[in-house]
């Protein structure tokens, strides 16, 4: 496509402009034609030549009876005048002359010649001769006829007839020319006719050509057009996929950035529970809070991937809406406690459904993101989160406020919050941060559910976020769950476990959790050395990871509920950090008990596990006496044999529980000894290293582990570096987890 | 034998008839001949002819007309007899009238234009009877206030003036 020939729109101009012209040019023939004819039929309607050949009789008719007379006067001359009837028939034959005489003068017909001189005065002179006869033959039936000068007379009626016969060879000479005249006049004018018809038929036949050419142009236009759309829909369809292409990259890397995060956070909450230094403490929430908030940041970037890529859905499932609303202030208390402000529920006193069908998760997220947006905005204030419900033609709807005594937005803001990627002003991202979706997303889930949300706001007076949700009101459920108390979680009796996962941090964090918990579990990497586990050894729980190599969740699964396993009715619970409604149906479908996404809290496994009762064992011996329960991946052999002789030295002297506690003990004591290790190297005490990797490898030799022990002295003994730290701390953790198992 | 006296007595009856009719429909003519009927005529009242003067034809049905001629000048009014009554009052019957002048100048008209135009012997011009000087005796004038499709050379050569005779033709 050139940009001198677009659809050959040139062409198509040039074409009606000519055609135009030709439209003109045909009207103005059409009008000369019109007037041509007007001419024609008027020269030939006016009766102007019958109105001639009329006069023509007349003349001769006259000249004719003029004749007549002079005969039978004549006749009558010579027979004697005295006869009655002889005169009587005189008489008449000269009233006709007469009356033909008054014809001529008075009728229309002398028209024709008036403008003839010659004409009008060879009648008068024909006039002239009648009137003179007119008082002999008036009398002619009365006198006496002797008085009558016969000769006299017949020479006047002679002379009349000689008049009349020259005024009938003038007229008629006359006549033939003026026919003549006329005759080449209508030629004339048919000439013209037809020089104009032929100009006619010319300019018909250019607008036909004018007009073939418009349509061909027409019709390249059209061909062009549509090879343009066609030109558009594969551009589009590239766009199409590049878009999606780039949602689903935009999805795989905030899958790749929040495992690790997950294993940071979760490190970081394993942490905490230690007991730490008051400084250390501090630096640990801070990495968390940091965490937590890039997390968030992820997040909302994969939701709005989702939204983009439209895999948003929405789940039903039963919320109570105070818990949810209490749970969601709960949350934000900690964020808004720093910034001095205080976060407040208003919940109505009655409630047309207080337990409602919903997606909790995808509420959860709008509340606490208006609500982080209202801390955010507010220092020293007051965030209100309110509820009301309403029923509007018999659908209950959620009405959600959270209102804030922050800096307000002006009208102009206001337009733009709800638009992807766009901040009230610059100076707030560059003062508060944030990635601009936050809004975006809460609009597109409010969208998804039906409903509207919107905000009323003026600067220095705060702002109202709102939106409305329809509900369907559900049964209040039996027992009441998600009840989170952290940090108190009652003690549990010991489970056998699986767990199926590939990725090392995770293992680490989920064995951290359940030994937190007073758990062990039996690790296989992927689903195919699970099913080996579970062939020879009973379970209560496993957990599954859905995306292992070799075999993933999935298949593992299907085969473990396989009538002839060993542990087909074990509860299964699927882990994944891509938890979409489509993940939970493949799980639900092969048989998986539930579902927990990644990362599992420590609330929430020890809320799974309190569900699982564990089942009466056959076997007497100790899991991780199994040679088959061992890590593969982190096979210290000859360790772990020293740890079981150590273990059974211990356990012969100091009874069963003794050995767990004292290892349990040390884990902790290591790990506060690699944090000190840590906070020492970061400080720059180098006098500390060596009475702490002394305790530590105490420690180890007390529970037999004397690898750790070795390398510790080996550490002792010359300059000790961040990675000699991570390298021991990741021994000490193979350790916890061999062990674990 | 029956039929035959039948046939005699309608003849008796019919030709009884024809001289009660002629004898009823037709005068002798009083005052001037102006118009002479001639052809094969039920109601002949001179030697085979229907003679009428002045006074016999304005007794017949007849209409007076306004109109424009080529003749005269301006609106003229005419009046006379139809030419149907004059037939009918002759007992006329043919198809064509040969239409005769004072000059012997005639002209041939279909029988349709007295039956079913309202076609007049003109005696009278603005309600004078015209003199041969002025056309007269008769005009024969068409309607051509009531027709104007009529206003043409066809009818103009058909209207005959000076009129003596009529000689109806089969």
């Amino acid at each position: 496509m050139t940009p001198a020939t677009p659809f050959g729109g040139e062409v198509i101009r040039r074409a009606s402009r000519t055609t135009a012209a030709l439209q003109i040019f045909g009207v103005i023939l059409l009008g000369i034609l019109v007037s041509i004819y007007i001419d024609i039929s008027n020269r030939q309607g006016n009766l102007e030549d019958a109105v001639r050949e009329n006069a023509m009789w007349s003349v001769y008719q006259l000249d004719r009876e003029a004749d007549e007379l002079l005969h039978s006067l004549k006749e009558v001359i010579e027979g004697g005048l005295k006869e009655a009837s002889n005169r009587e028939r005189l008489s008449l034959r000269f009233d006709i002359v007469f009356s033909r005489m008054d014809v001529l003068r008075k009728s229309k017909f002398e028209q024709g010649f008036s403008a003839d001189n010659e004409v009008k005065s060879r009648l008068e002179q024909v006039q002239d001769m009648i009137m003179h006869l007119d008082p002999v033959f008036s009398k002619l039936t009365q006198i006496d006829f002797a008085t009558v000068d016969s000769v006299e007379l017949l020479s006047r009626a002679s002379a009349l007839s000689e008049a009349t016969g020259a005024l009938l060879v003038y007229t008629n000479t006359l006549t033939s020319e003026e026919r003549a005249q006329n005759r080449l006049e209508v030629e004339a004018l048919q000439q013209k006719a037809f020089l104009i018809v032929g100009l006619l038929s010319l300019s018909v036949l250019l607008l036909i050509v004018g007009l073939r050419r418009q349509l061909r142009g027409v019709q390249a236009a059209g061909a062009s057009l549509e090879a343009m759309a066609q030109e558009l829909t594969v551009s589009y369809q590239a766009a199409e996929a590049g878009n999606r292409a780039k949602s689903q990259f935009m999805a795989t890397m905030g899958h790749e950035i929040r495992t690790p995060l997950n294993a940071i956070l979760g490190m970081v909450e394993l942490l905490e529970l230690n007991k730490l230094p008051e400084d250390a403490l501090s630096r640990v929430r801070t990495i968390r809070r940091s965490g937590e908030a890039l997390l968030d940041t992820i997040n909302e970037i994969l939701d709005y991937a989702k939204i983009e890529h439209g895999k948003l859905e929405l789940e039903e499932r039963p919320v109570d809406l105070v818990s949810l609303a209490e749970n969601s202030a709960e949350m934000m208390r900690g964020r808004a406690t720093e910034a001095g402000t205080r976060i407040a529920v208003d919940l109505p006193h009655r409630w047309h459904a207080r337990h409602v069908l919903a997606d909790p998760t995808r509420l959860r997220q709008v509340m606490l993101n208006l609500m982080s947006n209202a801390v955010k905005f507010t220092s020293e204030g007051t965030v209100t989160l309110r509820m009301r419900q309403q029923v509007r033609q018999s659908e209950v709807w959620l009405r959600v406020e959270v209102q804030d005594t922050g800096i307000g937005i002006g009208e102009e803001g206001r337009k733009k919050l709800f638009r992807p990627f766009s901040q009230v002003d610059a100076s707030i991202s560059r003062r508060y941060g944030g990635t601009g979706l936050g809004l975006t997303i809460c609009k597109e889930i409010v969208d998804r559910f039906g409903g509207r949300i919107g905000v009323e706001s003026s600067i220095g007076f705060g702002s109202t976020f709102w939106f409305e949700v329809p509900v369907k009101a559900t049964e209040a459920p039996a027992t009441e769950q998600d009840v989170e108390t952290p940090k108190a979680f009652a003690s549990i009796a010991p489970l056998r476990i699986l767990l199926a996962e590939d990725n090392k941090i995770n293992q680490q964090v989920i064995l951290g959790y359940l030994s937190h918990l007073g758990q062990t579990a039996t690790v296989a990497e992927n689903g195919q050395v699970a099913l080996e586990f579970a062939s020879q050894q009973d379970f209560d729980l496993i957990l599954m990871d859905m995306q292992m190599p070799i075999m993933d969740g999935i298949e593992a699964t299907r085969c473990l509920r396989d009538p002839m396993s060993r542990n087909k009715n074990v509860p299964i619970v699927a882990l994944t950090a891509n938890a979409s409604e489509e993940d939970r149906r493949r799980c639900i479908n092969v048989g998986m008990t539930s579902f927990q996404a990644k990362p599992i809290s420590l609330a929430a496994l020890h809320a799974l596990l309190k569900g699982i009762t564990p089942l009466p064992t056959i076997q007497t011996e100790s899991a991780s006496n199994d040679p088959l329960l061992t890590d593969p991946i982190n096979p210290p052999k000859h360790g772990l044999a020293a740890v079981a002789d150590r273990r059974q030295e211990i356990e012969d002297i100091l009874g069963a529980d003794a050995f767990e506690e004292l290892m349990a003990a040390f884990f902790d004591d290591a790990v506060d000894l690699l944090n000190s290790l840590n906070v020492s190297m970061q400080d720059g005490r180098k006098e500390n290293f060596d009475t702490l990797l002394h305790n530590l490898k105490g420690a180890a030799a007390n529970i037999g582990l004397e690898e750790i022990a070795l390398r510790a002295q080996t550490l002792r003994k010359r300059e000790l570096t961040l990675a000699d730290i991570d390298e021991l701390s990741q021994q000490i953790r193979a350790a916890q987890t061999a062990l674990a198992a | 034998m029956k039929r035959v006296f039948k046939m005699r007595f309608l003849t008796l009856i019919a030709s009884s008839l024809l001289f009660t009719s002629s004898a009823l429909a037709l005068d002798a003519p009083k005052g001037p001949v102006i118009l002479t009927v001639k052809g094969t005529l039920a109601h002949a009242n001179v030697g085979g002819t229907a003679q009428f003067d002045l006074e016999m034809l304005e007794k017949l049905d007849g209409r007076t007309g306004k109109m424009k001629t080529p003749w005269t000048e301006g609106e003229t009014s005419f009046s006379g007899p139809l030419l149907r009554a004059i037939l009918k009052e002759a007992g006329a019957t043919g198809s064509q009238l040969q239409v005769k002048a004072l000059n012997d100048y005639f002209a041939e008209i279909p029988i349709e234009d007295a039956e079913n135009l309202n076609t007049i012997l003109a005696t009278r011009q603005n309600g004078k009877v015209m003199s041969i000087r002025e056309k007269g005796p008769l005009f024969l004038i068409y309607p051509f206030d009531q027709d104007p499709a009529l206003y043409n050379e066809k009818y103009f050569s058909r209207s005959v003036w000076q009129i003596k005779e009529i000689e109806v033709k089969p």
